[in-house]
């Protein structure tokens, strides 16, 4: 009985949250119609809209909605979640970006679409961290390069002297998982061919039916098939040992120069006030401290990566640079076909 | 070895009190969602995902995975009423439900399709539930080259499926296959017709191109229809199927049901292909193939049993694998995540009540569903009875709204229209869209499997065949071609031996 009236109230909270979420992206998100003061006073002024360049159901939502919760106590205004897919975020991004800097517009960053996919793309789709303010870094998405148990390759050494053509599934051009699998076969001297697929799970499908020999997929998503014993973390690409995975070494351990993690951030346009954003980094500062958010974290086996805006900044475009810098001396070319 | 235990324990679970409500909660809002077009099940179960975080994890995965297949059940009618397929799955279900319902039978395609979609869906449960562990092994040796050959067997039967020129139709499937081309490559990151704009970067969605072309540009056309007096079906009787339509369905719906089961087993969502494939099987068998496309019963039974069918069994890669079939089945994924449940080849003996729950809550969800479904058709049949001057802006209204939803995106509404215009002109022209939209779909599957198969090969296309499956759909694909010459090779040497004994009987036959 109990049960029933609550799971029917939930029912009309999620409906009245949806017909509220449509009535603000109506309004193209600028809720706040009148000239806000700089000094953050009137902040927030309605509800602060969290824009994910993603489709429901991906690590990006799942984080951004984990946010969204855990923050609108702290912010004191309700944070809705709106999905724009497209262009591997970049839809969203450039979006809120064009938006108005008065923090009432959020939208969730992902490293990798700054520092790896403009090596893919023309120059005028790539987006650029500078033309953000950065809140604050959020966490970190592991890759980690696996082979089919049944190969019984298990070490980078076995894979270089293994003497034959491997071909690597990636996530799809411009992801992490093509530039590190890219840079690392490059380095390794193992002739590989790139064989792209759309997103981690029918990459890691085609590992699991010995369609490819190798593939480099998220953490979470390696990791139920990891356990079962059916796929072989050979190593991770970040810069520390993954904590979930402690026993696997890290590219550079194996002495390897290929540091690539898909980091998180969320920002506002630029030109945001400061108190504005303070006051936003206070309320992230509290959803991260909260258990339920801590909990989701080690449900996901995210790395918390909760660095100061500025520092996310200045790291990511030192990223960038030096993948830029990578690819080049590897002659490593993210779109094949050009 | 005992196998029955768990299963009969899983039914214990699903038939506390708790587990029951949520079932039902789900596939009412499973059905809800279907009947509105555009909001599709992927989204609602998103949205709804947060709901679930205060229960037991069995008691959530039951509740989202009613609303999955709920929607199927749902998807029918918009199909049938309104010739607004709300997935691809659903695209073929349109050509004889929608003519059906304009001869006032409207009623007869949606009881034949609960019932062929009850039918579906419990083939396939019964199916997880036995062939579950095997058939994780088969689901793997499906690797792009057998995509390959499976899209281009797919293509082909697009050119059979339709009714109008032969030449029209492969012309309007040349349309949907340019149009599939749309967007960054995949291979290269190069960007293809896409004049700059980001919203074009990952190609049309199938969404708008599917409303715009059958929904907008049916209602466009009809508005001029208007003065012509075609319109309306005015009275809707037998909303129970005559015993007649159940005999003429009973075959298609059995067919329908073990496609659907194979193919939904594979990842990367074979609910499209197996409805187009069973409908395509029926024309093929049929007597009289030229029913089809004007209403013929099995038109609608065999694919809505299909898709049905192939949707439940697309869960069996995500329980046994923990490969997600597609999108829905990808959230589904992260709300067992959110449960602390990781689903892979580990988890029917790590959480047999979940697992047992789970699948055996569908057997009483379809029930749910059968019940729920037969009566209410006559409800939303009423919807017919309304005047096109009302229903049109309505449906225009829902269409927009419904588009707008999946990706927030203004862009979208502005394809439906530009493909609605489309829509109406090819209907005008003597075009039909259904080749296009199903080309469009298979299109980028075939491109994309094309290409990373020649990249597995090194470039040697022999690999196709001397691989088994890949090879065996090869001369599949083959037969469907060469069977039709064949045939008419056949009739004309056995009409040249007969021509002196029954010369008259002959000459009709091959008329027709």
């Amino acid at each position: 009985m109990i049960k029933s009236t609550f799971s029917r109230r939930s029912v009309l909270g999620a409906g009245t949250g949806l017909a509220l979420a449509l009535a603000l992206t109506a309004c193209g998100g600028n809720v706040a119609g009148n000239s806000a003061p700089s000094d953050g006073s009137k902040f927030p002024s309605g509800p602060v809209t969290l824009t994910i360049g993603a489709a429901p159901g991906g690590s990006t939502d799942l984080i951004g909605r984990a946010l969204a919760e855990n923050a609108s106590a702290g912010l004191g205004a309700p944070i809705p979640v709106v999905n724009k897919p497209g262009a591997n975020g970049a839809l969203a991004t450039k979006e809120v970006g064009g938006a108005k800097a008065d923090g009432q517009t959020l939208v969730i960053l992902n490293a990798s679409l700054f520092a790896i996919t403009p090596l893919a793309v023309s120059a005028d789709e790539a987006v650029k961290i500078e033309d953000y303010e950065v809140i604050t870094g959020i966490s970190q998405d592991d890759y980690v390069l696996v082979t089919n148990a049944g190969s019984g390759l298990k070490t980078m050494e076995q894979l270089t002297k293994a003497g034959k053509k491997f071909n690597f599934a990636t996530t799809g051009v411009g992801t992490g998982s093509q530039l590190a699998q890219a840079l690392l076969f490059k380095q390794a001297g193992i002739d590989g061919t790139d064989v792209p697929f759309d997103g981690g799970a029918p990459a890691m499908t085609a590992l699991l039916g010995n369609q490819v020999d190798v593939a480099t997929i998220q953490l979470a998503e390696a990791m139920p098939q990891i356990k079962a014993g059916k796929l072989n973390p050979v190593v991770v690409f970040s810069k520390e040992r993954n904590q979930y995975l402690a026993d696997t070494p890290t590219a550079i351990e194996a002495g390897y120069d290929v540091p690539v993690s898909q980091f998180r951030a969320v920002a506002a346009p630029k030109g945001t006030p400061e108190p504005v954003l303070e006051k936003l980094r206070a309320a992230f500062k509290t959803a991260f401290a909260s258990e339920a958010y801590k909990a989701f974290n080690k449900q996901n086996l995210f790395t918390a990566a909760e660095n100061d805006g500025a520092q996310v900044a200045k790291d990511w475009a030192a990223d960038a640079a030096k993948f830029k810098e990578l690819a080049q001396k590897y002659d490593v070319d993210l779109g094949g076909g050009k | 070895m005992d196998i029955f235990g768990p299963v009969l324990n899983g039914f214990g679970v699903v038939l506390e009190p708790t587990n029951l409500l949520y079932c039902l909660i789900g596939v009412v809002i499973g059905m809800l969602i279907g009947v509105l077009p555009g909001l599709g099940p992927a989204a609602t179960i998103a949205i709804l995902l947060p709901l679930t975080y205060g229960v037991e994890p069995v008691t959530a995965i039951i509740m989202l995975s009613g609303i999955f297949y709920g929607a199927q059940y749902g998807g029918t009618i918009t199909s049938v009423l309104l010739r607004l397929p709300g997935e691809a799955s659903s695209v073929v279900t349109v050509f004889d439900g929608y003519a059906l319902a304009r001869q006032g039978r409207a009623g007869t395609a949606l009881g034949i399709a609960a019932i062929g979609s009850f039918f579906g869906g419990t083939v396939s449960i019964i199916g997880l539930t036995l062939l579950a562990p095997i058939v994780a092994g088969f689901a793997l040796s499906f690797g792009p080259p057998e995509y390959t050959a499976l899209a281009m067997l797919g293509i082909l039967l697009v050119a059979t499926v339709s009714n109008g020129s032969k030449i029209k139709s492969i012309i309007a499937a040349s349309v949907g296959l340019l149009l599939a081309t749309v967007g960054r490559d995949g291979f290269t990151g190069e960007s293809r017709f896409t004049f700059g704009s980001l919203s074009l970067s990952d190609g049309l969605d199938f969404v708008p191109i599917a409303m715009g072309i059958f929904g907008l540009g049916e209602i466009l056309y009809n508005l001029e229809e208007r003065h012509n007096k075609v319109q309306a079906p005015a009275k809707v009787a037998n909303v129970w199927p005559s015993r007649k339509d159940l005999k003429e369905s009973s075959g298609a719906i059995g067919r329908g049901s073990v496609l659907g089961f194979f193919l939904g087993i594979l990842p990367g969502g074979g609910a499209t292909i197996a409805s187009l494939a069973a409908y395509a099987m029926e024309k093929k068998r049929a007597k009289n193939p030229e029913r089809f496309g004007r209403g013929a019963v099995e038109g609608v039974a065999a694919p809505e049993t299909a898709n049905n069918a192939a949707a439940t069994s697309s869960f069996i890669p995500l329980l046994t694998l923990g490969i997600p079939a597609n999108a829905t089945m990808a959230i589904i994924f992260g709300a067992l995540l959110i449960q602390g449940v990781t689903p892979g080849p580990q988890l029917v003996q790590d959480n047999p009540e979940l697992f047992w729950g789970v699948v055996n809550s569908m057997y009483i969800g379809n029930i749910l569903l059968l019940i729920m479904s037969i009566p209410l058709v006559g409800v939303f049949v009423k919807i017919l009875r309304i005047r096109a001057a009302i229903l049109a802006p309505i449906t225009v209204l829902i269409t927009l709204i419904g588009v707008y939803t999946i990706n927030n995106s203004i862009f979208d509404i502005w394809l439906v229209i530009a493909f609605g215009v489309l829509g109406y002109l090819m209907k005008k022209f003597g075009f039909e869209p259904g080749p296009l939209v199903l080309a469009f779909v298979l299109g980028s599957l075939l491109e994309e499997n094309l290409r990373r198969s020649l990249l597995l090969f090194g470039g040697d296309p022999a690999g196709f065949v001397t691989r088994p499956i890949s090879g065996v759909l090869l001369l599949l694909f083959l037969l469907v071609v060469l069977l039709p010459l064949l045939q008419k090779a056949v009739k004309k040497s056995r009409a040249n031996r007969s021509l002196n004994t029954a010369p008259h009987k002959e000459k009709e036959k091959e008329t027709v």
